[in-house]
């Protein structure tokens, strides 16, 4: 390794680096931007990134962390299935038996070329909204196998000479609802991987193919020496953790335990995460991918180590993964359901693997965070007539996010939203969301007592109502967490759990299932609650003006304060704020 | 007897004021003077006299318009000095400003603080009432609320209230009452209501916005009058005009009343003046400073507005003109990562200790310090002398970079120099690339004395074969200020689309705008004959949700059924020129129609000057310089570059010394001078 860093000029590195950064960025802008439908363009459910011809990545710049971290699986299958790749082609891939998390996630890859020799895959990959399932939603729990997930792409040439295949786009136009938005999304996927073909091209002309294929080299031990470091600094040792899906009726009627044993070994600088001690595929949509399982091995490992460590291939390298074949967080046997593959299942072995490092003991480790399906994330569909034609529409609203886990020195963060998200996920406009779809938006606020307690607590849930202002409506949702909630560490307590609830006309509530389709009427709404983070360490340990000051926002009772923290407060003499009563803490905490 | 026109942009560490008589342009700079800025001011007021060769009674008695760019609103909101806010919000959405959008993190850090609120939620009052996205009243506004959160922000206490209900800009009518109520039971306490500060969708948006114009009520407005009654108190019987943030000038009474829009004054005059110096269509105007590096664009002999600009922990929510700031100036100071890579920055040196140079007690290598080992800055001439440099100290600090890296200290000096060119560079390409722009198609103008020792290789790695280094380089912003329009903004939202397009809606509303510019310019003081209006709409394709704006003209008679359809390709010319992608038959969503308000009658004329053929540059010796390409030292011959005549011409590589900035000119680059002293850095075709 160290040899070829000798070679590479250190300051050219970081100019491509840097350069490489901007160019996906650029890419990403543009699908944000040039899409249509709500959870792209509204919630940033897309990711863009760079790798090598021979798949290893190079660089992601803001994506979302499930979306890219076992991208090699996605370009793989096209050199392998194809052997007249060319200049001008475009590769469109939505299964997850050809390396995509799931079938949401369709996927454009465009190799980039200079003189005459492939040298790169620009890669482009968004949730869309609809893939023409039975149901007009992209979460099927209850689908046990492919066959009852929609259309599927299965790593297809969509574009020769940077012209559309008219039969290709055919098959989506048909099968998918509201066509015009699926192909607006596209659309946006071409522009943006053609702006990156570009720029790359340009680069490679501007310093050679031959520097170039330097850097990229350099770059990976880079990042392979970075991650080495990370890992030299922890302790060594084998944790497991074990995280647990709610019961899925049907599917899996006890919940799904998952458990991640990772071994850390500083010496050579390696983590292994070993996840072949969990179940067999359960007969429901909740089976991860293989690009699921592998990528989250890595950014349950990856959120534990220094942020800024590049996250490539060389860095990937220093994270063993060990898989089986058939297992539920493994390599599914074909044709089991993984529709939703990226979540709920996922978010759980996120968990376990971040969580294997709290019990190191601190100031290592996170608490659980919430994932989130609940209804606050719903997938709507109905008809909006409100400027005269009546439209079909079919749109997943990022309206709620969950919250984020505990760790040593901090708070969850708010806007989490799910382990496999890195809280980059956009919180969409509410009027933007009303703008374009027939709801309202009654109410979206953070909810009073939901944070995980700890010396760090959990992040609070989100809670809110919608409803429809054109007549009837359809809500999917799959929510884990309204029974199993995010667990605290090292003495820490758990977050509050998810909750999906209907108003019904008269005013009355009536609590809905956890995996489910509900049908509102005129004058009934959906109120939803998201998951809140764990919390980390002891409260009793928690800073007192910290607990002030969650009561003072709102996001704390002052009686929760007391119990739960020990805390006693009064309010100060306007009346409104609030102040930590010392000499009483001092004495509750001492006889805690 | 001359007059003269005056302009003054205060910093955080200097105030540098531009004055013109019609025949030259001197600038000046004073210490910065906080609290008591205007102590600052009026003592470059004082230099600027006598550079002029007059005491300041006679200077301010012959000066027709003082323009004025400030910090003092930006300080503030960084410093967290702004006044307390109570914020008045539609019921069941309290925590629009603790949500935000959502922030920006990096996809693999949780160990960060989430940020606090603008306005805690102690301070945010929610009222019962909704208006839906198309206008329609879905529950009537409960007054009561209104009159308890009256009463609760009495007893807080607040500075100043804001309000934003959802969706005011499809109905004010709730806003309005609300308004009506607060002023009627707390008469003196300032009211922001966000559908007549910022009238767009996207709450978060639009209430950060009025938060943030609430807040700075009690600051801009006691700030411009202890500065006007100093400058009245001197002699000064002309018109004082504040920059705004959208580019332009207003009187002091409009800036009083929507303080929002003197954040950012300063900067955002760099552009305007790059604009008067340079007749290219397309522009980078960079300037780097002591701790950062400002860059903006120019596209089409138009200055770039953006509606994301951030400030401290939120976004303005307000369109300002784009310039971005990152933390690269002479005070970063260069560091080496546990991967062995070399960082340069955002930590700054600052103004104390200061890079090691200085020899103040700095010991850790910085920009400045990086510059000085490799002969590019004179130790016996920095700010024309004035600041003696201690070369052994900043090879001391830059040795200790050099040992990390296994180089050495002349070549780990080029590695700082060059990454932080790299942290420029990013920023600019942030500002072109990222926006559709090529910079190679681009020209650059340099501000900032610390720019032109650095420019000609980032103007070579962004491949931009010509830039100018301005003679007023080391005073830009402040030049903007005596060369920029007079320009107000005023905009409504209305949803329409080219289907059904509703041309009885949108000309109404395009008059009702109309009307408010010309009052704007009317107070502004411009003549008729110098007023002139620019129309643009924002769109969208049906179901997108960010819009491109695009500029049009109305005719006299305003819009008519004809002109839909070139409203339309307008669109989707500018959706191709961004996003690469067009949609000819797709549907084109209009929101938002903005008339800008335009007084031409600019201070000055500056205008490219023709260059000619001339002139000579004193030579000033030979200095020891290491260049990268080479990478070894050679001696390059120095020219004086103070009060240059036109058309002299240098071959790089050479330096040209000035009191306030070094140029290092490249092997390939040339420097011809015009006739305001301006440099233009081209390929040598003999070279």
């Amino acid at each position: 390794m160290a040899e070829t860093q000798e070679r590479f000029d250190p300051l050219l590195m970081a100019v491509l680096s840097r350069r490489l950064e901007a160019i996906i960025r650029e890419m990403s802008n543009t699908v944000m931007r040039a899409s249509r439908s709500a959870v792209i363009t509204n919630a940033r459910d897309m990711s863009c990134g760079i790798l090598t011809y021979d798949h290893r990545l190079i660089c992601v710049e803001e994506a979302m962390p499930i979306h890219v971290s076992a991208l090699e699986l996605t370009t793989r299958p096209i050199t392998e299935l194809f052997d007249d790749v060319k200049e001008g082609d475009a590769f469109f891939n939505n299964s997850p038996y050809h390396g995509v998390t799931h079938h949401a996630d369709m996927t454009l890859c465009v190799p980039v070329f200079a003189q005459g020799e492939p040298l790169f895959w620009v890669l482009s990959r968004s949730h869309h909204a609809d893939v023409g399932a039975p149901e007009p939603t992209t979460y099927l729990p209850y689908a046990a196998t492919l066959y009852q997930e929609g259309v599927h792409f299965p790593c297809v040439r969509i574009q020769e000479g940077r012209e559309d295949k008219a039969d290709i786009v055919r098959i989506g136009l048909q099968k998918i609802r509201a066509p015009h938005v699926w192909y607006g999304d596209y659309r946006a996927q071409v522009g943006a991987c053609r702006i990156g073909e570009r720029r790359l091209k340009a680069l490679v002309e501007h310093y050679g193919a031959d520097t170039i294929r330097a850097f990229v080299e350099a770059w990976m031990d880079y990042g392979a020496r970075r991650a080495a470091a990370a890992i030299r600094e922890l302790p060594a040792g084998t944790w497991r953790y074990t995280c647990s899906h709610d019961p899925i009726p049907g599917v899996a009627e006890d919940g799904i335990p998952i458990t991640a044993a990772v071994t850390i070994e500083p010496e050579e600088g390696v983590i292994t995460v070993d996840l072949r001690d969990n179940p067999d595929c359960v007969p429901g949509g909740v089976n991860l991918s293989e690009a699921c399982a592998a990528g989250s091995c890595r950014i349950g490992v990856f959120y534990n180590l220094d942020p800024t460590i590049p996250h490539n291939d060389g860095s990937a390298s220093r994270i063993r993964v060990l898989l089986r074949d058939g297992c539920v967080v493994g390599r599914p046997t074909f044709p089991a359901g993984t529709s939703v593959a990226t979540t709920n299942v996922n978010d759980r072995l996120i968990n376990a693997v971040q969580c294997c490092f709290a019990q190191i003991g601190a100031p290592h480790g996170l608490a659980e965070g919430g994932g989130n399906m609940s209804a606050g994330l719903g997938v709507v569909s109905g008809i909006d007539d409100r400027d005269g034609a009546p439209v079909p529409y079919v749109n997943q609203f990022c309206t709620g996010l969950s919250g984020g886990p505990g760790t040593h020195g901090h708070d969850g963060w708010l806007t989490y939203e799910a382990p496999d998200g890195g809280g980059v996920l956009v919180l969409a406009s509410i009027e933007i969301d009303e703008a374009q779809y027939p709801v309202l938006m009654e109410e979206r606020r953070i909810a009073c007592d939901t944070m995980g307690a700890g010396r760090w607590n959990g992040a609070p849930a989100t809670q809110g109502a919608y409803r429809s202002l054109t007549g009837p409506a359809s809500v999917f949702y799959c929510s884990d967490g309204d029974v199993n909630p995010a667990q605290g560490v090292l003495g820490g307590r758990a977050g509050a759990p998810s909750l999906n609830r209907k108003r019904e006309a008269g005013g009355g509530f009536r609590t809905l299932p956890s995996f489910h389709e509900e049908r509102l009427a005129e004058g009934e709404a959906i109120h939803y609650r998201t998951v809140a983070g764990g919390g980390y360490g002891d409260p009793l340990e928690r800073d007192p003006a910290a607990v002030a000051d969650d009561v003072s926002r709102g996001w704390l009772s002052i009686e929760r304060a007391l119990n739960v923290y020990r805390v006693a407060l009064v309010r100060a003499a306007n009346g409104i704020d609030i102040v930590v009563d010392e000499e009483r803490t001092r004495l509750l905490r001492a006889w805690a | 007897m001359s007059q003269f026109q005056v302009s003054i942009d205060i910093g955080g560490t200097f105030t540098d004021c531009v004055v013109s008589d019609g025949a030259r342009l001197a600038v000046v700079k004073a210490p910065s003077t906080p609290p008591a800025f205007e102590q600052g001011f009026m003592d470059a007021l004082g230099l600027a006299a006598r550079a002029f060769g007059c005491d300041l009674d006679d200077f301010l008695a012959r000066t027709q318009r003082i323009v004025h760019g400030t910090t003092v609103a930006t300080n503030a909101l960084v410093e967290g000095r702004a006044g307390r806010v109570g914020l008045i919000c539609t019921a069941g959405h309290p925590d629009v400003l603790t949500l935000r959008e959502a922030p920006r993190k990096r996809a693999f850090d949780w160990r960060l603080d989430y940020p606090k609120p603008f306005v805690p939620r102690s301070r945010t009052f929610e009222v019962r009432g909704r208006i839906d996205a198309r206008g329609n009243e879905i529950a009537p506004l409960a007054e009561d609320d209104v009159r308890a959160a009256v009463d609760h922000f009495k007893r807080c206490p607040v500075d100043a209230i804001a309000v934003c209900l959802l969706w005011s800009v499809a109905d004010p009518a709730h806003e309005r009452r609300v308004g009506e109520i607060v002023r009627d039971l707390w008469p003196s306490v300032p009211v922001t209501l966000s559908h007549a500060l910022n009238p767009i969708p996207r709450e978060y948006r639009r209430t950060i916005a009025s938060a943030i114009d609430a807040s700075l009520h009690g600051i801009v407005p006691a700030y411009l009058g202890r500065l006007e009654n100093a400058v009245r108190d001197a002699g000064f019987a002309g018109t004082l005009l504040v920059a705004n943030c959208q580019g332009g000038m207003m009187t002091v009474g409009e800036i009083a009343a929507r303080p929002i829009h003197a954040v950012m004054s300063g900067p955002t005059l760099a552009p305007i003046a790059a604009l008067a110096l340079s007749d290219e269509p397309d522009i980078v105007v960079i300037d780097m400073g002591g701790t950062t590096f400002d860059v903006s664009a120019i596209r089409a002999r138009s200055l770039i507005r953006t509606t994301e600009a951030p400030i401290v922990n939120d976004l303005l929510g307000l369109p300002k003109i784009d310039v971005r700031s990152v933390g690269a100036g002479g005070g970063s100071i260069a560091w080496v990562d546990s991967g062995g890579l070399l960082r340069v920055g955002p930590v700054s040196a600052g103004a104390d200790p200061g890079p090691a140079a200085y020899g103040r007690g700095g010991t850790r290598p910085t920009v400045t310090d990086a510059n000085l080992v490799l002969g590019l800055l004179d130790p016996a001439y920095f700010l024309g002398g004035r600041l003696p440099l201690d070369a052994q100290a900043a090879h001391r600090a830059v040795a200790t970079v050099a040992d990390a890296l296994g180089l050495e200290v002349a070549e780990a000096a080029y590695a700082i120099h060059v990454t932080s060119n790299e942290n420029m560079i990013a920023a600019i390409e942030d500002i072109t690339v990222n926006e559709g722009i090529d910079p190679r198609e681009s020209f650059l103008v340099a501000g900032g004395g610390a720019t032109a020792c650095h420019i000609g290789e980032m103007a070579r790695a962004l491949g931009i074969a010509r830039f100018m280094v301005p003679g007023v380089a080391a005073g830009l912003s402040a030049f903007g200020g005596l060369v920029t329009d007079i320009r107000g903004e005023e905009t409504a939202t209305l949803h329409t689309s080219d289907r059904h397009f509703a041309l009885d809606a949108v000309n109404p509303t395009l008059a009702s705008l109309r009307e408010r510019a010309e009052h704007f310019l009317e107070r502004a003081g411009v003549p008729v004959a110098e007023r002139r209006y620019e129309y643009a709409f924002q769109a969208r394709y049906k179901y997108q949700s960010w819009e491109i704006e695009a500029v049009f003209e109305p005719g006299d008679g305003g819009l008519g059924a004809g002109d839909v359809p070139a409203l339309s390709a307008a669109f989707h010319d500018m959706h191709e020129r961004i996003h690469t992608i067009r949609e000819d038959d797709g549907e084109v969503e209009f929101t938002t129609w903005t008339v800008r308000a335009i007084g031409t009658g600019s201070a000055i004329e500056a205008g490219p000057a023709a260059t000619q053929a001339g002139g000579r540059l004193p030579e000033r010796g030979t200095r020891e310089v290491y260049l990268g390409e080479e990478r070894a030292f050679r001696a390059l011959p120095a020219y004086d570059g103070n009060a240059p005549a036109a058309g002299a011409e240098v071959a790089g590589p050479a330096l040209i010394d000035s009191d306030t900035t070094t140029i290092l000119l490249l092997a390939g680059q040339r420097a011809r001078t015009d006739a305001h002293g301006n440099f233009h850095i081209f390929p040598d075709e003999n070279g």
